[in-house]
């Protein structure tokens, strides 16, 4: 190992002393620490006591409050796990603590044919739907689980698509056909049964009404399903079913080389574009060992905050329409197309450029560009002044959001809510100030806040947030540093056209990087963004290949919406649509 | 002008596939009456081209996305591009109330029976458009959770490409689609006629504009604006 990637291990080790020490009474149950390129201290435990080390991690000292992610790999086909212990399968928690601004993962080996690990949701709420989507995807239980069934697949798949050993490509199994029966047996499966979830018909002699709401509802924003058992107009309890969305990203990420899964990450927040793109090309590039210049991180910033603000201004128009305002979505789409215009102008694409290379950009910054993003720049401000005037100001608008499905931060944490949701709640952590990435420290802008984390709050929030990206993008304009657009390093994809025409031996090693793919070396590494609608992360695991042997994608959209039945429970419907327009999700961002 | 014949199956087998119907290519049915009764025959003329001109220009989409293709498809609904231009800002909610559906996104094995059901409870008339590779083809997704293409089990009028198409693809699309409408021959009443629904076969636009296309022969730099 050269000093250059020693040093990269660095910062983590005084990480390591410190989750050691946390960790104390528990050190014979530690297997293991590993080393990554993730930054984080990586702790190997035994799974018999997970329940109590997870519950002694999230009390104070170590007030790790939140459970980030949790999620499997299965290690059977691993060729390089020097030094790791004997697994088949890996489960990993990934903990948060906002206080300390640090970061643990743990992980729990697991060997043999019937994968099982004692279930955390008694722990963290949240560990609820990921524990069901390792069931799902890797076939993995968490015994004691309160309801262990499918996420993602529909209830009658077979298999766990996330395994080695499952094919993953729809070519590889039988064409798709539906048959009348088919379709009688499918519409079978999908019907809500509430005892399953252990809920009754009725109360006093009066029976309650279950409401289907979705797969496809004009304010659900996409398939998204929600089941509410009704008294009156009043929630008693509902259960939300996704998985509508799956694209299989994940497993997509298995077969696509570093440089193809590109155009995979735009379509996970599709409404965010590049901005997908950077934790992904940020942790390749932490495996690569790559630095990119400073002009790329400066486009990089402008490009994703350009996308913060289309995101924010569909966000509005949506949410207000969900509210029953009818016309603040016509404005806001022409504003849209204001901003496309500029991101068409300088990366020859609308919603999803996959512009982000892994060491760079696609290319330089188009002649002129300054002024077609000054031209933007000089748009939006009174438009954002009306949006407050005409909207947030408007009395109706501020009756029906006040109050309105209010959380506080101590809940927010718990069902690992990230992003404008939980600044809304008053909690000052936006990772762009607490760990800056990309050159964010560089850039003078503040982080909004709310008060009450309430629908109004969710909303006002999300146009100071436009105000602060177009601050970050004025001094994109105002400061572009000169330079190269991709970075000086081997790996870098696809390579500097120059270094290719010396003679044959750099024609063919561009050529074989160019069509293989460059090889990574075996490692993990992690990326967290403070993405659109909350914190996004990948973490990706290479063994030493020109693909990712594991690509975990943590997406901020899905525990935002598993949070919604702690929520609801006692709320009247129509609320429930205010808060579904006003958490911003898209399906795509939960069910990747 | 050649026609593509749907006849409804008068029984249905559990076993049948969709899309349901027997489909074969035919001639129209006005011609081989014609010989029988030439006024008959001028008159359905008139009142299908009447008829469908009505038809084309009020066609009422179902309010129905599914992934990114639904932004853009949403984008042609806003004023920037405004559908309205075309007769079709008239959104329905429920697939009662509907003319067409625009399959906005990746079809997944767990919403097709989903949105076969959606279909099912529309009303005839009614019209498909494929909006995007996904639903074409499945597109860049050819994974275990992806139905490859929705004309796996429904029938579609118009495909549009792109990943997503603009919102002028889309609006394209619906001009496409109100030209194969305005050539369609359907049954005028239960009792007048033939009752199968003829579509007019109207050829792929790729072919159709592929000299134009080759005429181009120096494309834009992507460093100039």
């Amino acid at each position: 190992m050269s000093t250059d990637a020693l040093d990269r291990h660095a910062p983590a080790q005084s990480g390591i002393d410190r989750a050691l020490g946390l960790l104390d009474g528990f050190r014979e149950h530690i297997e293991h620490v590993q080393p990554t390129l993730t930054g984080l201290p990586v702790l190997w435990v035994r799974r018999e006591r997970i329940v109590e080390i997870l519950r002694h991690l999230k009390a104070p000292p170590a007030s790790f409050s939140m459970l980030y992610d949790l999620s499997a790999v299965d290690e059977r086909l691993r060729a390089h796990r020097d030094g790791l212990p004997a697994a088949d399968f890996t489960v990993f928690y990934h903990l948060l603590s906002v206080d300390r601004n640090e970061d643990l993962i743990i992980k729990v080996a697991l060997t043999g044919g019937d994968p099982n690990l004692p279930s955390v949701t008694r722990v963290f709420a949240n560990a609820n739907w990921y524990e069901r989507e390792i069931w799902d995807l890797f076939g993995i239980t968490a015994t004691g689980h309160p309801h262990l069934q499918r996420l993602l697949m529909p209830p009658t798949w077979h298999g766990h698509p996330l395994r080695k050993d499952y094919p993953a490509r729809a070519t590889e199994f039988d064409p798709y056909t539906l048959t009348v029966e088919g379709q009688q047996t499918e519409q079978e499966a999908l019907k809500f049964e509430p005892e399953a979830w252990g809920m009754q018909r009725e109360r006093d002699g009066s029976e309650f009404m279950f409401l289907n709401l979705g797969p496809n509802h004009p304010s659900a924003h996409g398939a998204f399903r929600i089941v509410l058992q009704l008294d009156g107009e009043e929630i008693i309890d509902c259960v939300p079913d996704i998985g509508y969305h799956h694209r299989g990203a994940e497993k997509m990420a298995e077969r696509q080389t570093w440089h193809s899964f590109i155009p995979y990450t735009d379509r996970i927040d599709y409404t965010g574009g590049v901005m997908n793109n950077l934790p992904y090309v940020l942790a390749v590039e932490k495996l690569a060992g790559i630095e990119v210049p400073d002009r790329v991180k400066t486009v990089r910033v402008m490009m994703a905050e350009m996308f913060r603000i289309s995101s924010h201004l569909l966000f509005l128009g949506t949410y207000l329409q969900d509210l029953g305002a009818m016309s603040p979505v016509f404005y806001s789409f022409t504003d849209r197309q204001r901003a496309y215009k500029v991101i068409e102008g300088i990366t020859g694409f609308r919603m999803h450029p996959a512009w982000y290379r892994i060491g760079g950009l696609a290319q330089d910054l188009p002649v002129g560009w300054q002024q077609l993003v000054q031209e933007f720049l000089d748009w939006m401000p009174p438009r954002l002044r009306e949006y407050e005037l005409a909207m947030m100001k408007n009395a109706l608008v501020r009756e029906r959001t006040r109050h309105v499905a209010a959380f506080t931060t101590t809940e927010a944490l718990e069902w690992g809510v990230t992003g404008p949701n939980l600044r809304a709640t008053g909690c000052n952590f936006d990772l762009r100030k607490q760990r800056p990435y990309s050159g964010y420290e560089n850039f003078d802008f503040e982080v909004p806040l709310g008060q009450h984390g309430d629908v109004f709050d969710r909303g006002q929030l999300r146009i100071e947030e436009m105000r602060q990206s177009l601050r970050i993008i004025q001094q994109c304009v105002d400061h572009m540093p000169a330079g190269d657009y991709k970075a000086d390093h081997p790996l870098t994809t696809p390579p500097p056209r120059e270094r290719m025409l010396q003679h044959i031996e750099t024609l063919i090693t561009h050529f074989l990087q160019v069509s293989w793919g460059p090889v990574l070396k075996p490692g993990e590494s992690l990326q967290m963004v403070e993405a659109t609608k909350g914190i996004n992360s990948y973490y990706l695991t290479s063994d030493g290949n020109n693909m990712s042997y594991r690509t975990r994608i943590r997406t901020p959209s899905f525990p935002h919406l598993q949070q919604i039945p702690s929520l609801m429970r006692g709320g009247f419907v129509p609320d429930m649509i205010a808060h579904l327009g006003s958490i911003d999700f898209v399906m795509a961002d939960v069910d990747r | 002008m050649p026609y593509r014949l749907t006849r409804a199956e008068e029984e249905q087998e559990s076993s049948d596939r969709y899309p349901l119907g027997r489909r074969q290519s035919s001639e129209e049915y006005v011609k081989s009456q014609l010989e029988r009764n030439v006024f008959t025959g001028k008159l359905s003329d008139v009142l299908n081209s009447a008829v469908n001109w009505g038809r084309k220009n009020s066609l009422w989409p179902y309010n129905f996305g599914l992934s990114c293709c639904y932004v853009e498809m949403t984008t042609a609904f806003t004023s920037p591009h405004d559908i309205a231009r075309f007769g079709s800002e008239v959104i329905r909610a429920s697939p009662r109330q509907a003319d067409f559906m625009v399959i906005a996104g990746t079809c997944f094995i767990k919403m097709a029976p989903v949105i076969q059901q959606l279909y099912d409870q529309m009303l005839e008339p009614k019209w498909v458009i494929s909006m995007g590779s996904c639903a074409n083809s499945g597109g860049m997704y050819d994974i275990y959770s992806v139905v490859q293409g929705v004309d796996k089990f429904l029938p579609v009028d118009v495909y549009v490409a792109g990943c997503p198409p603009r919102p002028e693809a889309f609006l394209q699309a619906l001009q496409l689609l109100q030209d194969s409408i305005q050539e369609e021959r359907r049954p005028l009443s239960w009792v007048v006629g033939d009752q199968g629904v003829y579509k007019a076969e109207m050829g792929s636009q790729r072919e159709q504009k592929r000299s134009q296309r080759i005429e181009a022969t120096e494309l834009r730099t992507p460093d100039k604006l």
